[in-house]
């Protein structure tokens, strides 16, 4: 008999409010057991990623803006590839922006995919249920 | 003395440098009255220092700069060899186009950052409306639904009127360099990029041979795609038709994309290159008026000028001249 395995930890950083929210209802219909949990800027991302007195856990996967408050989705995918306990963690840059630079850029920073946001919400869902599908079920996540 | 009235600054200088003759003309640019400068030295009004290369920089007596544009003539007289200089003002007209070129510059970047953060709202209207009508699909009436549909089409035009006015925007600042460029690859790469449309409306789409122009390649292939789409999309009763035709006047090509569409009438000849200006409903043709405004702007950044000739359901011709590429 198969365990149930623990449900899977996403970290979502991203501070527009409606779009934390958008996510959140795509991912209810998820057929994997996930949580999800919010970071609405990236020193908020970063200490809920570095702090050993965080109350989230450290996340199997990272949805990731790019344009955020105070420090930017780029300076927060640098630290996490910097870092030897964080580095293993997918992140998945999800972003208005379709610009070839950014594109490139996050690549070149570590970014394991570049997901531009759709306008059109039933895109949007099947975005987040595709990342779901590969990431959840699919993909294998390192989960020392 | 006939100098006196001309509309041009005239100073006479001797061999030695010192002004011997004045006209009104040149009291007025400077700001001094002429017994303050006959007898003093030239470098009173154009100092050595501020004559570098080209650009010539005079001083009023306020102590404010002026350029000048100055004309050097040598005179021999019985008393000796003097240099007439014409002085031409040409700060005017250069600070008029450098202001100009600021408030483009600004208006464009006003348009892209504009453009990028009203798209974030809209998509949030857009998203929470559409997931009202698919969560509570079947528990609405047909006004409700109704409502949504209006209120989700909105949106949509409102990106799309962002999306054109961005790439309005773009063909300013997102320019390529000017490069001899083979007008006949931008003419076969358009065809390629209509191939729907063309398929779609059971087009034919012919030309002459086509010349190298000096352009910016994305640009052109943009120019074409614009006026090609709309032969495409306002046609008649008949299948459309399409030709661009090529041909050399001095320095320039004239290319002109013929169509046997539904025509424009004359008094709208200058309104269509307007951004923003539209012939029709929306529900006779889809648009937002930016497709012209677009080319017109394309042929301008290369020095040229795009014009129409039509008359209702005879066609339209749409004309733009670009620099040749060899002389």
């Amino acid at each position: 008999m198969a365990m149930a395995s623990p449900p899977i930890e996403i970290l979502l950083v991203e501070d527009n409010p409606a779009d934390v929210r958008l996510t959140l209802e795509a991912l209810k219909d998820a057929k994997v057991a996930n949580r999800l949990h919010v970071a609405r800027d990236g020193v908020e991302a970063i200490r809920a990623l570095k702090d050993p007195g965080s109350a989230t856990p450290r996340p199997d996967l990272i949805l990731l803006d790019l344009n955020l408050p105070r420090k930017d989705g780029r300076e927060v995918l640098k630290e996490i590839r910097q870092d030897e306990a964080l580095r293993h963690i997918p992140v998945v840059i999800l972003s208005t922006s379709q610009a070839e630079q950014d594109i490139v850029q996050s690549y070149r920073l570590g970014a394991n995919a570049f997901v531009t946001k759709p306008a059109e919400i039933d895109q949007f869902f099947q975005v987040v249920q595709s990342l779901e599908q590969f990431w959840l079920a699919v993909a294998k996540l390192a989960r020392p | 003395m006939v100098v006196e009235s001309l509309p041009t600054g005239v100073v006479m200088v001797d061999r030695a440098g010192t002004i011997v003759l004045v006209n009104r003309e040149t009291e007025r640019l400077f700001g001094y009255r002429r017994e303050e400068l006959v007898g003093r030295s030239i470098e009173l009004l154009v100092p050595g220092r501020l004559r570098s290369g080209r650009d010539l920089s005079g001083v009023r007596k306020d102590g404010s700069d002026i350029p000048l544009e100055i004309g050097l003539n040598p005179v021999d007289a019985e008393e000796g060899s003097f240099l007439l200089a014409s002085v031409i003002d040409i700060g005017s007209g250069k600070r008029a186009e450098e202001e100009l070129r600021r408030s483009n510059e600004e208006l464009e970047r006003f348009a892209y950052v504009a453009s990028h953060d009203l798209q974030e709202p809209l998509r949030t209207v857009s998203s929470y409306v559409q997931l009202l009508s698919r969560r509570y699909r079947g528990q609405l009436d047909a006004d409700a639904v109704d409502f949504i549909d209006f209120a989700v089409g909105g949106v949509r035009r409102m990106q799309q009127l962002i999306e054109d006015l961005l790439a309005f925007s773009r063909v300013g600042t997102r320019g390529a360099p000017l490069v001899p460029t083979d007008l006949q690859a931008a003419f076969e790469h358009t065809l390629a990029s209509l191939h729907a449309a063309l398929d779609e409306s059971q087009a034919t789409v012919t030309a002459d041979p086509l010349p190298t122009v000096v352009a910016d390649a994305g640009q052109l292939a943009q120019l074409l795609t614009n006026l090609i789409g709309n032969a495409l999309k306002f046609h008649g009763a008949d299948p459309p038709r399409a030709h661009v035709g090529a041909e050399r006047s001095g320095r320039m090509w004239t290319i002109s994309v013929q169509d046997n569409g539904i025509g424009i009438a004359p008094e709208y000849f200058e309104r269509i290159f307007v951004i923003f200006q539209r012939l029709h409903a929306r529900e006779e043709y889809a648009g937002t008026g930016v497709g012209l405004a677009i080319c017109k702007k394309i042929v301008e950044r290369h020095g040229g000028r795009i014009w129409v000739d039509s008359a209702p359901g005879r066609g339209a011709r749409f004309s733009f001249t670009l620099p040749a590429a060899t002389e």
